[in-house]
């Protein structure tokens, strides 16, 4: 048990409340997004959540495709939020890299940057002359990083790739879901986050080598490979036993117990992570003499198919006769591992949450009081922090054209004229909310 | 070098960041020493997996016995009494035992930290800072430390009061991705058609992934300020980032964000479709995209059908549902590769968004491991390991063309580098070490 000022300590030490006066992580460091959809802009938003000044460059018109992806057709204020809730605490400019005059333009602030994520299909930046072969001759100290289905030299680099592909692909979803029931497409877009992570990594690490050195680096990263690389045990089981891994459901194969069981009023995630822990959870299930068998008093005998079964079949007819609440405090009182099945609106009244800032509330400066979850780690010196949501297309053109490119008003207009640089199309998901007043939320 | 315009980007790419001259560059990490205390926990695990494949020394420590996560594996089966999930995530550590609950582990332990620039654990909250080894007195040692701690309720707030046990399993049920993966409750009440948690760890994964870009961001703040800290994660509120738009859907009004199964809610088709001898994933939701595969199953009067004749109407259940119903008539009569070749020919002729058919193979493992190309790229390698022979499995991931990552070894035994870890830092001898290990002390 803790020092009871523990809590006390790691509440003022992590204070939320405190957030914005302490510094940022990534402060000082500029992230240029050439990014659709989810892989790529979720890297940046790791980065954007912890300091990172991320400019996401989008086409003029319709920006990002993932603007309008909502699910079942459902806009707010004109924005999706499928699209926000990976876009936080960037500036939304729009230049079409594709014209020479874009590339100029790109290539400006790449030489005031130092990283550029993309998720082109591999190849494509570099025909476009704005690769990491070119943009490095401008700043040899910037971080490239390519975010692909299969990778920049793979066999399959022209294969069109989504999040599903890599799942089915990388066998992840060959092993999720029942037996005798199909495969199952996980219910998120997980190789496109997974990856994005993977992504965000290697960035990082990327940083710290090059504030030793200098030197900047290209990075490779592939959706399908992220999902192979946490796959745990599947592929030794293979290679070394040649047994296949199967779908097995609710119940771990790996740690006995851990799954997923239904009780009266829902369902319950529970778990024994040692031996001391499943004879507590006996003990709850009123059946002490279980932990003194010796088919299940250890983790290596509970391992065993039979007993697995036994152990599993025993907590399924348990929990069914328990409540939710019933099997979480068993969980604290025993000493074992108990966690209800939560959706967005338990979280969303987690007081737990909501003192993490897990669950943040902002006020947004154009949408006004949203609510996001807040960044993943929490770090006690340069806590992350969420500012603001994502923006109609081209929203901070002024702000950046002006503090970074020093561009005046007459090229900007001929700019827009040409194509070079633009704004929000008409369309829902790309343009601010009905009743915007040309100015709020804006930045000079 | 100047070999723009001479080679292929893809060609220039593979040389500068094939995994297989790896070892003839430097590595991001390596001035940097990590501690990994945890137990019973893949989330520690990963973690420092990760910075060990970019160069950082890692010295896993665990109790004399060995961390309990040696024994998670499949079935029970051990390969050299290590489990099957630890041989691939003991990669690249030094192996030491220390006990850390008595007061001689304790002083030892207080001593490692003076050398390291990271520690984690994954103990109960406050159960080392109880026994005087925290981060609030490493920091005094220490005050660079970077110190990461692991749970499923993190370090503050009031559940974490509670004393609540954390684990692999409460981290994906908290985090929401429970709650909406798995097939759609019927009227049965069957067993499958339930919230259901991912086959592999991704609790664990997910948790440690999130550690290592808390760790290095405090790594990248303190190369400028000198000042180490502590890094508070919970896996569960780290997957929470990663549940498409539960949060601003419900804020906005959508409301709750349901299982679907192979559906989905924002794009359609967007699934996995059975053929005669497997599945492949199929989808093609924009406009032009679906009157491709219309083309391909011999339906092209299906886009003027107004159950599907716009992307928002294919996109209601019942529409998703007669769609399905659908392709799987027309995919039962092929194999899996008979599909896949039917729409790269179909797409071959298409441009633009009209050949953004996509489809994938929905691969059971071994298929996934006998891809060619995934070994090529190095995802998938022979490991020579000194103690446990060669071992093919997940190899790190990056391609990177200036600090390329690494796998060096595979696992070490319990207590391995007890000798080279204690006197290199230490400066313990043998007879030293031995007074220890006969009090129980590594």
């Amino acid at each position: 048990m803790a020092h009871e000022d523990y809590f006390d300590w790691t509440e003022r030490l992590f204070d939320p409340a405190g957030a914005f006066s302490k510094p940022e992580a990534l402060k000082g460091v500029r992230v240029l997004e050439l990014c659709t959809r989810v892989f790529g802009p979720v890297t940046a938003d790791l980065l954007a959540d912890m300091g990172a000044e991320v400019i996401k460059i989008e086409l003029p018109g319709v920006g990002d495709l993932m603007r309008y992806v909502a699910p079942r057709g459902f806009f707010w204020q004109n924005i999706s939020p499928a699209f926000t809730h990976m876009n936080h605490n960037k500036y939304h400019v729009a230049i079409d890299i594709r014209k020479p005059e874009g590339a100029e333009l790109l290539k400006r602030l790449a030489a005031r940057s130092d990283v550029l994520v993309e998720n082109f299909r591999p190849g494509t930046m570099d025909r476009w002359g704005v690769g990491y072969r070119q943009l490095r001759e401008v700043n040899p100290r910037l971080i490239y990083q390519a975010n692909s289905g299969f990778g920049q030299w793979s066999v399959y680099r022209d294969r069109p790739s989504y999040d599903a592909t890599s799942q089915a692909m990388s066998g992840f979803s060959a092993t999720t879901g029942f037996p005798g029931r199909p495969p199952l497409k996980i219910g998120i877009w997980i190789g496109d986050y997974t990856g994005a992570l993977f992504a965000t990594l290697g960035i990082l690490a990327a940083l710290y080598h090059r504030n030793k050195t200098g030197e900047g680096q290209m990075i490779d990263v592939s959706q399908g490979e992220s999902l192979i690389r946490i796959q745990d045990w599947t592929w030794l089981l293979w290679s070394l036993f040649g047994k296949e891994r199967e779908r097995f459901g609710n119940e771990d194969v790996a740690v006995v117990p851990s799954g997923i069981f239904r009780c009266k009023d829902g369902f319950v995630g529970i778990a024994a992570l040692d031996d001391g822990a499943f004879a507590g959870l006996c003990e709850a299930m009123g059946d002490p003499d279980m932990a003194e068998d010796p088919r299940f008093a250890l983790l290596d005998a509970r391992l065993k198919d039979e007993n697995r079964e036994a152990v599993y079949g025993k907590m399924r007819a348990w929990a069914v006769t328990q409540t939710l609440r019933q099997v979480e405090e068993a969980g604290v009182l025993y000493g074992f591992s108990a966690q209800r099945v939560a959706n967005a609106r338990d979280h969303y009244e987690d007081e737990h949450l909501r003192a993490r800032r897990a669950v943040w509330e902002l006020e947004d400066p154009l949408y006004g009081p949203v609510v996001e979850y807040g960044p993943g780690p929490k770090l006690s010196e340069t806590p992350g922090r969420m500012r603001w949501i994502a923006k109609p297309v081209g929203f901070h053109n002024e702000y950046v054209f002006r503090n970074l490119l020093a561009l005046d008003p007459e090229t900007v207009e001929r700019l827009e004229n040409e194509g070079v640089v633009g704004r929000w199309a008409d369309r829902i998901g790309a343009k601010p909310p009905e009743d915007w007043d040309g100015e709020k939320g804006r930045f000079f | 070098m100047n070999t723009t315009g001479t080679m292929d980007w893809y060609a220039w790419a593979k040389q500068q960041s094939d995994p297989a001259s790896a070892a003839e560059k430097k590595e991001a990490l390596d001035d940097l020493l990590v501690l990994d205390a945890s137990y019973g926990s893949f989330g520690g695990l990963v973690a420092s997996s990760i910075l060990s494949e970019l160069g950082a020394r890692v010295i896993r420590i665990e109790p004399p016995g060995g961390d309990i996560a040696r024994r998670y594996s499949p079935f029970g089966l051990e390969h050299g009494d290590t489990g099957l999930a630890y041989l691939v995530e003991g990669r690249n550590k030094h192996h030491i035992t220390l006990d850390l609950e008595g007061e001689e582990g304790q002083e030892i332990f207080r001593k490692l930290a003076g050398h390291a620039d990271v520690v984690i654990e994954t103990f109960e909250p406050g159960f080392l800072d109880e026994l005087g080894i925290g981060y609030r007195q490493l920091r005094e040692v220490n005050p660079r430390l970077i110190y990461a701690a692991l749970h499923t309720y993190g370090q503050f707030g009031p559940k974490a009061r509670q004393g609540r046990q954390a684990s692999e399993i409460a981290n994906q049920a908290y985090s929401g991705l429970v709650y909406i993966n798995g097939e759609p409750a019927d009227d049965e009440h069957s067993v499958h058609a339930v919230p259901t948690k991912t086959g592999s760890w991704y609790g664990w994964y997910a948790e440690g992934l999130f550690a290592a870009y808390g760790i290095l961001s405090a790594l990248i703040y303190r190369q400028q300020s000198g000042k180490g800290q502590m890094v508070d994660v919970s896996g569960a509120e780290c997957i929470m980032k990663f549940i498409d738009y539960n949060m601003g859907w419900y804020h906005m009004g959508g409301g709750v964000k349901e299982r679907l199964g192979n559906y989905d809610p924002s794009v359609f088709p967007y699934t996995f479709i059975r053929c005669k001898d497997g599945y492949t994933f199929m989808a093609a939701y924009n406009e032009e995209a679906f009157a491709t595969l219309m083309e391909i199953i011999g339906r092209p009067e299906l886009t003027r059908d107004p159950r599907f004749s716009t992307f928002m109407q294919r996109t209601s259940l019942e529409s998703e549902e007669a769609l399905q119903r659908i392709l799987e008539e027309w995919s039962t009569q092929y194999t899996v590769d008979e599909v896949i070749e039917k729409v790269q020919e179909a797409t071959s002729r298409k441009e633009g968004r009209a050949a953004a058919v996509v489809t994938g193979k929905v691969c059971r493992p071994p298929e996934t491991f006998q891809e060619q190309n995934w070994w090529d790229r190095g995802i998938f390698r022979r490991v020579q390991d000194p103690v446990y022979g060669e071992l093919a499995m997940q190899g790190p991931l990056w391609k990177m063309t200036g600090t390329p990552p690494r796998i060096k070894w595979a696992c070490r035994p319990v207590g391995a580098d007890n000798e080279a870890v204690y006197c290199r830092l230490l400066g313990l001898g043998a007879s030293e070490l031995e007074i220890l290990r006969a009090r129980g002390t590594i």
